[in-house]
């Protein structure tokens, strides 16, 4: 008896959780719930809290998140409006704002599908916007210039005037570009350009660097040669007053000048006979004229 | 009878085949995950099924052959039939040979199949979580229903069977074939949760619930297999069939829990554990245990205990009503009250750009010339590369673009975890991605040279209050603690990188040479010096010898000029013979001493080679 109430007991549990779970559903906070009474959308739920339904078939549940969903669209070349071609991402945040406008466009509600939908018409959106629109608005040394903030708002106006069209239940809460890239011939391009640039500054460097040693070298230099030829002109100077010097001896000469001049040509002998000579006398030049008066022997001159 | 237990078994494999075919098509066409489990679970029925069937078969020739032995035997006398070799009886001997060898060997095949599906199936289902075709749940319901409902009318019948005839042979197929109704059942409601969408992922769960049943028929087939070798041979009990499952008959008959359980540790070993008093009180107060283990697991969940460094967001129905701080908190049990837990005070991070890999991060130096990692190039203005100007705006040459790699570490902290829960699905992607599109934004409008020296510590307090304000325009609920450029540097690709170092070794090379160039000037500065020094000196003692020399020269001729005037023709001849002496004394001297002659005198005055030259040797040394 014990044992049945017990089996009881247990069963009555069960079977009132099952018929918890039938009658019943909850809403979370970040949910959106679409309440199909045979098949068709009755109601939407946007409150969360504890609701009660009719069980399946009757009454079916139809779950979707209220929060902003983000997805990002493929990184596409773009051609702008100055024929330039740039690669390009952008990020959106959307929203189911009318579930019961959504659920019907998608089969089963498909936030994939919606995604993949949305992402046709923002790129369609983008080409658009970005075809108005120069390179040197996305990428500009001076900040000023750059032009994010109205392409985005751009963009923006255009996915949401395709999406009103069609009444998609989607709202989209913010959208801008993620990245911004060149296609890969482009980027190569844009290296070699980067290299020439860096180039420049070597050959620059190069060039300085010559040019400076080189003045360098001839300041140097010509300092030197200014410096030999003050030596120059000052040994010259020296020598001269060591001429004038040796000038002012010259009137002792002139107490005797055959004297002086037979010294001077002395001298002029010995000088010019240092070197290496030959010399052809004959018998009259003294002393060889000591020859001419030498007594004759039998065996020769 | 044992004609008719044979039939059951033939029907048992008829059904299963029909059935794994049918679930088998079905699957194709609705792409069910739990299908695909279930498949493979009829598939093994019908190899179960058709193995135990042949089994009663070979047991029944054995049987009919023994039976006709014996009446041969009391017909014709005992003696002659006494010696009864092997070759006598060769249904028994097949029957034999077919328990020894090919049953163990089944059930290894068994247990490959099941660990080999179990395991693919875990595998694929993780892959395709959303492979039923909504389209198709319907009619794919519809049928596994129908083989939910005919496995089980067959498979109770033969269940049944197999009690009251007390056929083992019988009862592995009719145990695989009852649990097949109830995985069928399984299948058809994850399907059902997919078909009303209200639990879009029920079909995925039911392939894994199937998916562990599979693993733990291959490890009850494995420990079966392994505790075979260990069990006691008693003469005359009749072997369980080793492919039998206890967890298939478990699943086909639920209430026989203890039945099971008993009849097991009875066989295993060898006496009777299922009348002890342990099992019998473990057995009487199954109910209550059960009931006590589920009030448990309901008040365990009245109380929540929120870790130091996190917050738990309190859902009442749903509705996000209050914020736990750490320590303990109670609540109402599930599913009323849920609570979900987040890390907030913990210190998140991401990198924008590239994240060294690991061979760079282990390394201890970081060059821009080697890569770290598949590197991010991002978009940035460039002054330097304008070569000149030109009022045709889609000239390329105007446009001042350049590439930098960098890595950005973003430091973050949630603060308002309702923000962070309940404004965006994937807050930290979307985090991720506000802070990228601040960084290209950033980057865009920045000079490259700039932002590679100067502008580099700007770059980090901009780039955290840019993102910032992002976030809190889009509420989410996060701080942003830290932004840093820990790496930034040109594309490695194409050497653009290796072209920025070189201008850096080529201005030290400016820079050699400008230091060539003055050392060199400094020399020549200083042979200059020393060289006028010299020239200067030379001067000098040119001077002091010409003064000198007339000085000396003069007082020469001072006193010459006494001795000149008191023999005047003897001192001029002995100056000049004594000067004569001295000038030719190396001088080569010819007298010719004969002058009225006509005889012609030649000189050869040519220079003689010198004899040590003329015999000069010659040698092969370098």
């Amino acid at each position: 008896m014990k044992k049945n109430a017990i089996t009881l007991i247990v069963a009555a549990l069960l079977l009132v959780i099952f018929v918890l779970l039938l009658f019943t559903y909850q809403v979370r906070q970040s949910e959106v719930v679409v309440v199909s009474t045979f098949l068709k959308p009755t109601d939407t739920i946007t409150n969360a809290g504890l609701y009660l339904k009719w069980p399946w078939p009757v009454q079916s549940i139809n779950r979707f998140d209220q929060r902003v969903q983000t997805f990002e669209d493929k990184f596409g070349e773009t051609y702008l409006g100055d024929h330039n071609l740039l690669l390009m991402s952008v990020y959106v945040g959307w929203r189911i704002s009318d579930a019961k406008a959504f659920f019907p466009k998608f089969p089963g509600g498909s936030t994939e599908l919606a995604q993949s939908k949305l992402e046709n018409i923002l790129t369609s959106a983008r080409v658009a916007v970005c075809g108005k629109h120069n390179l040197s608005d996305l990428v500009n040394s001076d900040p000023s210039q750059l032009k994010f903030d109205e392409i985005e708002k751009e963009m923006k106006s255009q996915v949401e005037a395709d999406l009103k069209k069609s009444d998609y239940g989607i709202t989209i809460e913010f959208l801008g570009v993620k990245r911004i890239g060149l296609p890969e011939s482009v980027t190569q391009a844009v290296f070699t350009r980067m290299k020439a640039e860096r180039n420049k500054y070597i050959e620059e460097a190069k060039s300085k660097g010559d040019a400076q040693a080189a003045k360098i070298k001839s300041a140097a230099d010509r300092q030197a040669a200014d410096l030999i030829a003050d030596a120059t002109a000052a040994a010259t100077r020296i020598q001269g007053q060591g001429d004038v010097e040796a000038a002012s001896f010259l009137g002792v000469f002139q107490q005797n000048p055959d004297l002086a001049i037979f010294n001077l040509q002395l001298e002029a002998l010995k000088n010019s006979l240092n070197q290496k000579s030959t010399l052809i006398f004959d018998e009259r030049l003294s002393p060889f004229s000591l020859f001419q008066n030498l007594p004759a022997t039998s065996q020769g001159k | 009878m044992e004609r008719s237990i044979q039939k059951n078994g033939l029907v048992n494999l008829a059904v299963a085949l029909v059935i794994f075919l049918a679930g088998f098509g079905v699957t194709v066409f609705s792409g069910s995950l739990a299908g695909q489990a279930a498949s493979v679970f009829l598939g093994l029925s019908v190899l179960v099924a058709f193995i135990s069937w042949f089994q009663m078969r070979l047991e029944e020739n054995a049987r009919v052959e023994k039976q006709e032995m014996d009446e041969l035997a009391q017909s014709r006398g005992t003696s002659l039939f006494e010696a009864r070799d092997a070759g006598s009886f060769p249904a028994q001997n097949a029957r034999l040979q077919f328990e020894k060898y090919f049953v163990p060997g089944f059930t290894v095949l068994l247990l490959l199949l099941e660990a080999g599906a179990a395991w693919g199936l875990w595998r694929w289902s993780s892959q395709n979580m959303a492979s039923l075709k909504p389209v198709n749940a319907m009619a794919s319901l519809a049928l596994f229903g129908i083989f939910a409902l005919l496995l089980f009318l067959f498979g109770r019948f033969s269940v049944t069977m197999a009690r009251l005839e007390n056929n083992r042979l019988l009862r592995p197929g009719s145990s695989f074939l009852l649990a097949g109704a109830y995985i069928c059942l399984l299948t058809a409601i994850g399907i059902l949760g997919v078909a009303t969408k209200q639990y879009p992922n029920a079909d995925y769960w039911a392939a894994r619930v199937l998916c562990v049943l599979l693993g733990l028929l291959a490890v009850e087939n494995l420990l079966a297999l392994l505790l075979e070798i260990y069990r006691p041979r008693v003469k005359g009990k009749i072997t369980r069939p080793l492919y039998e499952s206890r967890i298939a008959g478990l699943l086909a008959q639920p209430e026989s829990l203890f039945t099971t359980a008993a009849q097991t540790l009875d066989y295993q070993f060898g006496f009777k554990v299922s009348e002890t008093w342990f099992f019998q009180a473990c057995k009487k107060s199954l109910p209550i245990l059960f009931l006590v283990q589920l009030a448990a697991l309901m008040l365990s969940t009245t109380v929540v205990f929120v870790d130091a460094g996190e917050q738990g967001v309190l859902e009442h129905y749903g509705k996000a009503t209050q914020v736990l701080g750490p320590g303990p908190h109670l609540k109402l049990p599930w599913p009323a009250d849920v609570v979900y837990r987040f890390r907030t005070d913990q210190i998140q991070s991401f990198t924008i750009g590239y994240t060294n890999d690991a061979q760079s991060e282990a390394s201890r130096v970081v060059l821009w010339t080697v890569s770290h990692a598949k590197e991010e190039n991002f978009l940035v203005g460039n002054r330097s590369l304008e070569t000149g100007k030109s009022d045709n705006t889609n000239d390329m040459g105007n446009k001042p673009l350049g590439l930098i790699s960098v890595s950005i570490p973003v430091q973050y902290q949630i603060t308002n975890v309702k923000d962070w829960v309940y404004n965006n699905t994937t807050p930290q992607d979307f985090l991720e991605s506000l802070a990228t599109m601040e960084v290209v934004h950033y980057f865009a409008g920045s000079d490259l040279n700039d932002i590679l020296s100067r502008g580099r510590l700007d770059a980090t307090s901009i780039l955290r209050d840019r993102i910032q304000a992002s976030v809190d325009e889009h509420k989410l609920g996060a701080k942003i603690v830290f932004v840093g450029l820990q790496d930034i540097h040109p594309p490695t690709a194409g050497d653009v990188a290796k072209t920025y170092e070189s201008v850096v070794g080529t201005e030290q090379g400016r820079l050699s040479q400008i230091l060539g160039a003055e050392a060199a000037a400094i020399r020549a500065n200083t042979l200059a010096e020393s060289q006028a020094f010299i020239v200067t000196n030379v001067a000098d003692a040119y001077r002091v010898r010409v003064t000198s020399a007339a000085y000396a020269r003069a007082a020469l001729f001072t006193n010459q000029i006494p001795a000149y005037a008191a023999a005047p023709s003897v001192y001029r001849q002995r100056l000049y013979l004594q000067n004569f002496a001295a000038a030719t004394q190396n001088a080569r001297k010819y007298v010719l001493l004969v002058t009225n002659t006509q005889d012609v005198i030649i000189y050869d005055l040519e220079d003689k080679v010198r004899y040590d030259m003329e015999n000069l040797a010659i040698t092969n040394s370098p």
